[in-house]
Formats: C-alpha cells, structure tokens, sequence
C-alpha cells in the first residue's frame, strides 16, 4: 500500500511541476493560438539560471521570481521578433530556442548538478519549519502543490481583469482588439511573456526537485505542455473558460501517470514513445466520442 | 468631419496582378452626415473603409479627420474614434466571452485595459438596459458566451460595442449581408435609431439598394473606383429605388455582370 | 451541464486511481518478498557501450556469489535517452523501495541519487567520467568513471603515426564527457607534438558538415571521444573519412568493431564488473557506498581493427601489436 502512495504522489508531484508549462502552452497555443516553440529553450532557462543560483547560495525561494524573470525575457524575444520584424509565429520560437540553446551552455554548461548539502525549496529552512517532520516526497508535493495553486489562482484572477479579458480576445479575435484602440502585437508580446515565465519557473522547479541541470532538458516539453493541455481540454471540455487552468493540471497529472503507469508495467522503454501516443490518441478519441453521443441525445 | 484627398490605392505595385483601385479620389463627408456607398464588386468599396480606418496603406494623397491628417496614423490608433461593424458576426465580438465580458471591454475603449476587474458591476444595469432596448431579449442572457448566439444577435452585440464609447465615425461594412432578410430588417432598423440618437458621422457599404435608398442622408454610387452618383439632401430623400437600380444595371452591365 | 461535469472529474479521478492501483499491482510484488533485494538499473538508453555496462554489472554480482532471483531480482529501466522518463524511472525505483539503484550514464545517476535522497537508497553509478562535476562523490553513492585514458590514446596514435600532427576532434558541447575530455586532450597533446582541431556542435545533424570541415583543414587523423551524438553517426563519419584517406581512432572497442583503426579504451564489461563488485559488496552488507570512494578504471586495452589499419596503409610496430586485441567485425 504504502508503494502504491509513494508512487501516487511521486506522479502527482511530477504532474503538478510540469503542469507550470501547460499553463503557458494554455497561454499561447490555446488562447493566443500562437504554435510557440519558445518552451523549448525557456524551460531548461529557468533550470540553468536556478542551478547557478543554487551553487552560488542563493536562497532558494528567491531563485523563483528570478526563474520568472528570465523566462518573461526570453518570451519578450520571441514576441519582438514575431511581432517588431514581422517573422512567422513558429519561426519567431525557433530562432529564441536555438539561441536559448547556446545561452543555457554559457550560463551551466552542458550539466550541473546541485549537491545534497544545498538547500533547494524542498529543504530550505522555511519549508523545513512548517513540514520539517514529513518525508522529502510529501514534501515536494505539498510545496509544489502550493506554488502551482497559488499561480492557478493568480492566472485566474487576472483573466478576470480588463487586461486579462482583452488577451482573452486577442486569440479569439484578433479584428475586435483593433477595433478596441489596442495595439494587438502588444498584447500577443504579453501573453508570450506570461507563457514563458511559466514555462521556466517549470524548469526552476524541476531543477530544485532533481538537483540538476542539463542542457538537453528541455527537448520534447513543447510537445508535452501540448499534450498536457489538450488531454486536459477534452476531458473538460465543457467546463466554463476559468476552470481552463485546473483542466490543464490534471491533463499534466494524466501525461505522468501514463508513463508511470508504462515504467511501472515494465514495458519496454523503446517502445514508451509508442504506448504515449496511443494513451494520448484513446483520451482525444473517448474525448470526440463523448462528444458526438452527447449531441445525439440532445 | 471626413476628408479624402487625392487617394491613390494599387494593390501589388509594380507586379504583373498589379491592381490600381483608386487613383486621385477624394471624398468628403460632413459631420452627422450618413453616407451609404453602393456599387457592384470589386468598385472599391470595401477598400475605401479599409483606407479611412487605416487597415490597409495608401500610395498616394492624405485622409484627414476634422481636419487633422491621419494618414500615418497607425490603425489601432484611429479606431480610438471610429466604430466599425463588418459583415461577418464573428468580426466585432469574442465569441470566447460572454456577452458581459465582450460589452465590458468594449466599454473601456480607449481607457487603459490594466489589472483592475474586467467586468464592471455597477454598468451591469445599463448594459441591460442597452440591450433590452435591442429588443431581441438579450437583456437575459449577459452570462451567456457570444459564439452561442444567433448571428443577427452577435450583429446586434456588435453594433452596441462598436457604438458604447464616445466615436465620431461609425463604419458599417456590409453589415447586414450575411443575415436573414427578417433580421437584416431589424439590424438595420437599430443601426439607423443609434445613429440618430448619438448623432454620428456614418458611411455604410451595403449591396441592398433599398436600405441605401431608403437610409442615410446621401447616397454614393461607386464604379472602378469612382464616384458615379453622389446625391444629397433633398434630392436623396426624393429618390426611389428603381432610380438607383437602373443606374446599377448600367454600370453592371458595362462591366459585363 | 453541472451535473456532467462533476461526472466526468469524477471519472477521470476514478481513471486516475485506477491506473495507478494496476501500475503498483505490476510492480508491488518484489517488495512483498522480503528475502530478495532489488536492485532498480535506470540505464538511459540503448547503446553498445551502455549495454556491456550492464551485462558486466550482472556479471560482477554474480562473480562476487550473488545470483540474479535467489540472492536479487533486478528491476531493469531505459529511458531512451529521454529525461522526464529517466526522472520518472528514478522516482519509481524510490517508490518502491528498491535496495540498490544503479544509474548507467550520467543523467541517469543524477536523477537516481536525486530521487534516492528521501529514503537514502544506495546508488551505485557507472560510465560516468567525471563523478566530481556531476557532484556524484559524496553521499550514500558510489561507483566507476570511464573517464577516458586520454594518454594513452596519445600514446598509441603516436606510435602508429610517427609523423601525424593535427588530429581532429568532433564533440558535442552539450555532453559534459566530451566538454571535459576535450580539455584533457588540449592539455595533454603538445607532450606528444599534436594539435588539436576541435569542433563543438550541438546536433547529430551538424556533425557530417563539422567533418568536412576538419578534412578541408587538413588533420591527419580524426579521434572520437565516447560521445553519444557523434558515435551514433559514425558510419557516416567513417565513409568520408576513408574516401579521403584519413583514419579514424575511437575511444573504446564498440568503435573500433564499426571500422575504426585503432584505439586505447576502456572495456565497458570490465567497467561493468567492477561495478558489479562494488553493488555486491554494498548489498552483502559489508560496506556503505559513502565508505567505499568511486573508482576509475586502471586497466586499457589496446584494440586494433586490422583490416581498417591496412586499408590506411599504417604499419602496426611489433610491441603494439603484442598487446593489441584484434577488434575487426569480421
């Protein structure tokens, strides 16, 4: 029993890490409708950046907002070049990837690792004083249950203010924004911006809970936070627009329970690609059919 | 008030689809004035909407708005004054919102959208009261998104959007084509009482030569991108529309329609 | 509509659920029996090399009197050289308890000792080069580098090539092995009289174009480091390279068996046995990882590809071939 809980909330921890790059995926590819491959480059970002700091003794906690900051940075890159020299959407991600590539070697090189005796947020003193007598792995999972609601709740609020309706609008109707007096490319900069700083917090995230950096960490995230949000929209597809965010986390926590549930079969690793996609093509089928039998009966 | 002034609009200069749409036209439409612009395809109408709210750029001559030249204006600037309503529904609302959120936003145009709620409560009454006076009973349904509504309805969200703020050019791009003759009706019945109401400057591009005949205070016959009928005033109102008619068969058929 | 949506969170939660009873079910067994250790291998991916790692792993366990399903079962895992899947391999081998860990590859230590933090599993590594970069030295973790005799490589060309000068190295920058071997070799090669021409590159794609660019400032000979990308293109490499006449020296045995000349590396069985050794120990009881200090492998073997040296036209000297192990395919 007590393997089958650790190995729940093991998966749930991983699900709700990367659920930070749902929600910026959420922001870009199904809000804005942006194909954005930024994600690529701004998630192993926000781990080089936090590695460093780490080493370097930084407080844990502080290496957050910074993670945020510089993943903020790299979407503004992404949007200036999309929106300032007219370069196409996934065009725009390609360029800031592959020169987040480089960026990510020059700041943590090729790997770091960050040693047992460095406080991460799962261990710093604050964290230590309010959940000090749990194991390390309730205690991931508390924190970052915490961080990822405390955001959920955030991104909810503020797609409930003037700015957060308007970004709403722009992937919905790019026309109505102009007609508004708004300089729509400001606003796809924005949601860029948001995205991204998600994204690496993600990567942040990810580097407190593996103690480590590697430059190739970020290959395959796009494709994941994609995942992630379109087994979270089919399930919850007719749920209202704010719970988006809450669909985007279970679709996460869903991805990583399918490739647990894989490891955990002991099915070959060659072929966990293969099992994924058919996972994933079962969700999105049950998905549709769901939906055509509902509109029969109706 | 409206100023064209010696326009010259070619789409693709200097390649072989090289389209010249307007050369040397000006136009100039007075304050409170409704213009309706009527013509066969490809006259130019559309082009000139586009060109007076800066969605496309001009080669040649300037626009001025009271006055002030505009030309250089960037589009999302000068829509500050100008409302627009086009021909397809789904063009002036979010059909992601609800009916709310879309009058909401379109109700801070032109003020700062910043963190602050989006939706304002206390507008809520008037919002309803807005959309009562539609008739079309959406009075109810403020919670309701746009994208489940009827088209004449959304058209009819639109034109409430494209007309909350202070504005002093409406533009109506077809705005009744893509609607059932009953609820064309209706649409164009509310576009001409906010008109009068507000009292705005308007210029509306239909194919419907009855709604040009019988609306507006001046009528513009357009053919390859000239003006081939303008009347005002008193003579507008005397004109039927098998005047109108005749004068289009014409020019169709010159261009071989 | 309230009502179906509360269904289906319901649902998925109830999917959810489900999934992970069958996944544990699946995997629960082991730690039922009480008797047999489990060891969890997280191997990051196929590949030769990797894979002798691991047959001498099992080889040395058994060697040092522990059999496989008596004395320890053995919980197999690779990730495809992919790292969400290699963390979550390492966070199942936690979950369930598993007595030892075995991380083959760099990535994959790291994210064993990562996830055998909490409980303080026993994580034994191997082909790894350079335990103390990846901070992988102290702790309740053990194991052996394959850090490359770089020397001895020197040595060998030098013997071969009497009058070789530039020697032309492809790696990849993102592969922390090749970064910190390179530098050993930029070190290391003027005491031999060689330069070193080395290309950084960051995709398999771009290593064909980096060779063609080394032919065109014409090294005498290319040397591979044992570095994933490069390696896995290697016939590609070997095709150009032997159109132009230059030979090409590899790091370790698999390369040589694949057409390289020659090289002085490392037997990755060998390496996988003293692995072997060092988990036996561990699981026996008679010592913890943090007592017993990682080791590099002392031993090399020279191993010569006959039929590529010919085609060449390099003459082996008498001593060398004494020692050489004759590694051509055929």
């Amino acid at each position: 029993m007590s393997v089958l809980l650790d190995l729940a909330v093991g998966t749930l921890t991983q699900g709700l890490i990367y659920s930070l790059i749902s929600f910026g995926i959420y922001i870009t590819y199904k809000i804005l409708d942006f194909p954005d491959l930024t994600v690529d480059g701004s998630f192993p970002l926000g781990a080089a950046v936090t590695a460093v700091l780490l080493t370097g003794g930084m407080d844990p906690f502080l290496t957050l907002p910074i993670a945020l900051l510089v993943g903020a940075a790299s979407g503004l890159c992404t949007g200036l070049i999309h929106v300032k020299i007219g370069v196409r959407d996934l065009l725009a991600g390609i360029i800031t990837m592959t020169a987040l590539f480089s960026i990510n070697l020059q700041i943590a090189g090729s790997n770091l690792t960050v040693d047992r005796g460095t406080s991460t947020i799962f261990t710093a003193p604050a964290t230590m004083a309010l959940l000090g007598s749990l194991p390390l792995l309730y205690r991931k999972l508390i924190v970052s249950f915490v961080i990822v609601v405390l955001l959920k709740l955030i991104v909810d609020a503020y797609f409930r203010t003037k700015n957060g309706l308007l970004l709403r609008a722009v992937g919905d109707n790019e026309t109505l924004v102009t007609s508004l007096s708004v300089d729509k490319g400001r606003m796809k900069i924005l949601g860029l911006v948001l995205s991204n700083a998600f994204v690496s917090l993600s990567g942040a995230l990810v580097c407190h809970e593996q103690r480590s950096f590697s430059a190739t960490m970020g290959t395959g995230q796009m494709v994941f936070g994609l995942a992630a949000v379109i087994i979270g929209t089919t399930l919850f597809r007719k749920v209202s627009f704010v719970k988006g965010t809450t669909a985007v986390i279970i679709g996460s926590i869903v991805y990583k329970a399918c490739i647990q549930a894989a490891i955990s079969f002991g099915l070959p690793a060659n072929l966990l690609k293969l099992i994924t996609a058919v996972l994933f093509l079962v969700i999105l089928a049950l998905g549709t059919l769901r939906e055509k039998g509902g509109a029969r009966h109706a | 008030m409206l100023e064209l002034k010696n326009v010259t609009k070619i789409y693709n200069p200097g390649e072989i689809t090289e389209v010249c749409v307007f050369r040397d036209f000006s136009l100039r439409v007075e304050e409170e004035e409704f213009v309706s612009i009527v013509g066969s395809n490809g006259s130019g109408k559309t082009s000139l909407l586009n060109i007076i709210c800066g969605s496309i750029p001009v080669e040649e001559g300037s626009i001025l708005i009271n006055g002030k030249d505009v030309t250089h204006e960037k589009e999302h600037v000068r829509y500050r004054r100008i409302g627009r309503v086009y021909q397809n529904p789904a063009a002036g609302t979010s059909p992601g919102l609800t009916i709310l959120e879309n009058l909401s936003l379109a109700d801070n145009k032109g003020k700062a959208y910043d963190l602050t709620r989006g939706i304002n409560r206390h507008r809520r009454d008037f919002y309803r009261e807005q959309l009562s006076a539609l008739g079309l009973g959406l009075e109810d349904k403020l919670d309701v998104k746009l994208g489940a509504l009827s088209g004449g309805q959304r058209q009819a969200v639109a034109l409430l959007m494209a007309t909350m703020t202070p504005i002093d050019f409406l533009i109506l791009d077809e705005h009744t084509a893509a609607l059932d003759p009953k609820t064309a009706e209706i649409i164009m019945e509310l576009t001409d009482r906010v008109i009068r109401e507000k009292k705005l400057t308007a210029i509306m591009v239909t194919h419907n030569l009855r709604y040009a005949v019988e609306y507006g205070t001046r009528l513009l016959m357009m053919d390859k991108g000239k003006s081939v009928l303008d009347c005002a005033g008193q003579k507008k109102k005397n004109m039927v529309v098998d005047d109108v008619l005749q004068l289009f068969n014409q020019i169709s058929v010159e261009c071989g329609n | 509509m309230k009502n179906n949506t509360l269904k289906k969170i319901v649902c998925v939660i109830v999917c959810l659920t489900l999934v992970m009873c069958l996944a544990a079910c699946g995997s629960s067994k082991p730690s039922s029996e009480t008797k047999i250790k489990t060891i969890g291998i997280n191997q990051y991916g196929e590949h030769a090399s990797l894979d002798n790692c691991r047959i001498g792993f099992l080889q040395g366990l058994e060697e040092a009197g522990l059999k496989e399903g008596v004395d320890f079962k053995v919980d197999y895992q690779n990730a495809g050289f992919d790292d969400n899947v290699n963390t979550q391999i390492a966070a199942s081998f936690a979950a369930n308890n598993v007595d030892l860990m075995c991380g083959i590859a760099t990535p994959s230590a790291v994210a064993c000792f990562a996830a055998a933090e909490d409980k303080n599993i026993p994580v034994i590594f191997t082909a790894i080069s350079d335990p103390v970069q990846a901070k992988l030295d102290s702790g309740n973790i053990t194991g052996t580098s394959d850090k490359l005799p770089v020397e001895a490589q020197l040595d060998l060309i030098r013997q071969l090539q009497p009058d070789a000068e530039a020697i032309g190295i492809i790696y990849t920058t993102s592969e922390a092995n090749s970064v910190s071997t390179i530098a050993e070799y930029l070190e290391k090669a003027p005491a031999y009289g060689f330069t070193i021409e080395a290309i950084g590159v960051t995709a398999q794609s771009e290593v064909t174009q980096a060779v063609d660019t080394l032919l065109s400032k014409g090294v005498d000979l290319f040397n591979n480091l044992t570095d994933n990308n490069v390696v896995g293109v290697l016939p590609a490499i070997l095709e150009k390279t032997n159109e132009a006449g230059i030979p090409v020296y590899g790091s370790e045995v698999e390369q040589v068996k694949l057409g390289c000349v020659a090289s002085a590396g490392i037997d990755y069985l060998q390496l996988g046995r003293q692995t072997g050794a060092m988990a036996a120990r561990v699981l026996k009881g008679e010592a913890t990882c943090e007592a017993i200090p990682y080791e590099t492998i002392s031993e090399y073997g020279i191993y010569i590809n006959s039929a590529a040296l010919a085609e060449m036209n390099i003459s082996v000297p008498a001593d060398v071939a004494a020692k050489a192990i004759e590694s051509s395919e055929a």
